[in-house]
């Protein structure tokens, strides 16, 4: 399945909602087109290896409780980038 | 004697003095001509170390301006155009990293020798040298390199660079001159480790792998028995390994999508064999245990019978993995070359570095654009990163038929992946160290690359073929 930004970015919505236990209209975000350093995002799980090619996506900035989190997505993928030091895909 | 005889004889000594100062004149700069003009052979350029030793043996580049002039320190801009104009040539480009030095276009075409008579015999001109090809022996070099029928070709700067897209002219891996050597061979096995190939692509399909009937079935103690007619898939233990991300089906069409079918692009390799091996999914990631899989599987054919001689890696991560380290000496010691990526976040490896392209026994590659720059975004490293090779902008297949640019660490690797296929062909029996060496040994030195990696040069397949 192929995700739109927007797709994208109601996933890192709902997936920060439920993390922090926050209403998700509550959330802020700001997203921007960006270049990504490999098939990972460069967001890598532990024990993941990605291709090495240049991935176009969005950075996904969400603004909870006074912090700010960074979500990585393109078309096939979304993850949380060092969420309390570690990757996750979503 | 009288009055007009001495005058007769004056003149006679006259014209001898200026004849034997002419004559003497032409000596030394004969002489000068000897000692200050070396065509450097290809042995020697290797070892050019400084940056302007290796901007000069760039600028020598075939293609180029004529002669090569340095001017004396102080000597204006204005002052080197009065007397480049007066010559009817033109600068053709200032050598960065090689101060004072210019390369001059002479529009008339005379004689090379006789251009740089005419300026080393200029006060402001302290050197002067024609400016020779010197990558190539003579008798390739005067062979018209070899033009594939791809109609999209032109677009693969990477192998032969004319400049298009305001790219540097020669720029490139010499493909056209290599292939006046071989073309690659359906003798050679090249395992793409990646997500898979899509084995039905029309550029792609003449050119994979296909499991002879003489050679057995894949058995694993734990898998059991895998029909991998096609190559294998690590993520589902199965035979089929089709792409469903296009990441796969670019490499493996930059290493050998058929050249010379009126079709598309042209592979490194006109003829090979691609191994298609699955370890990442739709999303273009996988984990290290498939990846392990994957390469014991490649050692298992190659014991089999199956001549594959190098797995093309592109991909990596930051985890190191004892388990897939010791996987990769394992197919080192079975005479199999591991070639990887170095990575595209812009890191010094040699401090931190990336796996598997920092393993021993990796050959691991950094990204070159069309200007002969590192890519802005390649990892490198003088201890961990042996060559670079193009990366920006590669053209190559891609899912359904298709054909797409793209950039990464990803697509240098397979360019030298590509190559040592071609030095198989050419060399069935080389070992994996000589392999290894002649890539290494045949780089073309590249400015930017000094201190950047462990050759400090783009890998040059023509040179690798001598």
């Amino acid at each position: 399945m192929s995700l739109s930004k927007e797709d994208a970015v109601e996933k890192a919505r709902k997936d920060l909602a439920q993390r922090l236990n926050v209403d998700a209209g509550a959330i802020k975000e700001s997203v921007e087109d960006t270049d990504f350093p490999d098939m990972a995002l460069g967001a890598a799980e532990d024990d993941e290896m990605s291709g090495q090619m240049i991935t176009s996506g969005w950075r996904i900035r969400l603004d909870a409780n006074g912090k700010n989190y960074e979500y990585r997505a393109d078309k096939n993928q979304v993850r949380l980038y060092k969420y309390k030091g570690k990757n996750y895909r979503i | 004697m009288n009055r007009n005889n001495i005058l007769i004889h004056l003149a006679l000594a006259v014209v001898l003095i200026l004849i034997a100062a002419f004559a003497g004149q032409l000596n030394r700069w004969r002489t000068q001509w000897k000692s200050h003009v070396r065509i450097i052979p290809a042995a020697e350029k290797k070892r050019a170390t400084t940056s302007t030793d290796i901007a000069l043996a760039e600028s020598r580049l075939k293609g180029q301006a004529e002669i090569l002039v340095k001017f004396k320190p102080g000597v204006s801009q204005a002052a080197i155009d009065a007397l480049t104009s007066r010559f009817n040539d033109r600068v053709e480009d200032r050598i960065e990293n090689a101060p004072g030095w210019e390369s001059i276009d002479d529009q008339d075409d005379i004689d090379p020798n006789l251009a740089v008579a005419q300026y080393l015999a200029q006060p402001e001109v302290e050197y002067a040298e024609p400016n020779y090809a010197i990558e190539l022996d003579a008798v390739e070099a005067a062979l018209p390199p070899i033009h594939p029928s791809d109609p999209r070709f032109e677009d693969q700067w990477a192998l032969a660079n004319s400049g298009q897209r305001g790219g540097k002219q020669g720029a490139d891996i010499s493909a056209m001159h290599a292939w006046l050597t071989t073309t690659g061979s359906d003798k050679v096995v090249v395992a793409v480790l990646d997500s898979g190939v899509d084995y039905t692509h029309e550029d792609l399909a003449p050119n994979m792998w296909k499991r002879p009937a003489s050679i057995a079935p894949y058995q694993d103690d734990q898998l059991g028995t895998i029909e991998d007619e096609d190559g294998f898939n690590a993520i589902d233990n199965a035979g089929d390994p089709m792409d469903e991300n296009g990441h796969g089906t670019h490499c493996a069409g930059i290493i050998g999508a058929e050249g010379g079918n009126n079709v598309g692009i042209t592979g490194v390799n006109w003829k090979v064999r691609i191994m298609p091996l699955k370890f990442m999914n739709a999303g273009g990631f996988g984990t290290t245990k498939d990846a392990i899989e994957a390469i014991n599987y490649v050692i298992d054919r190659k014991k089999a019978g199956v001549n594959v001689r190098i797995i093309s890696a592109s991909w990596g991560g930051t985890q190191r993995s004892r388990a897939l380290q010791d996987v990769i000496q394992k197919a080192y010691e079975n005479d199999i070359l591991f070639v990887a990526a170095a990575g595209n976040s812009t890191v010094n490896n040699d401090r931190s570095p990336h796996y598997p392209s920092s393993y021993p026994n990796v050959l691991s590659v950094a990204a070159l654009d069309r200007h002969d720059q590192l890519a802005k975004f390649s990892n490198y490293g003088v201890k961990s990163v042996a060559v670079a090779a193009p990366g920006v902008d590669i053209l190559s297949t891609w899912l359904g038929n298709s054909y797409e640019e793209k950039s990464g660490t990803s697509m240098a690797t397979p360019v030298v992946s590509g190559i040592a296929a071609l030095i198989v062909a050419e060399n069935p029996r080389i070992s994996v160290d000589q392999l290894k060496k002649r890539l290494l040994a045949s780089t073309d030195p590249i400015v930017a690359l000094k201190g950047k990696t462990a050759t400090g040069g783009r890998v040059n397949a023509a040179k690798a073929l001598q």
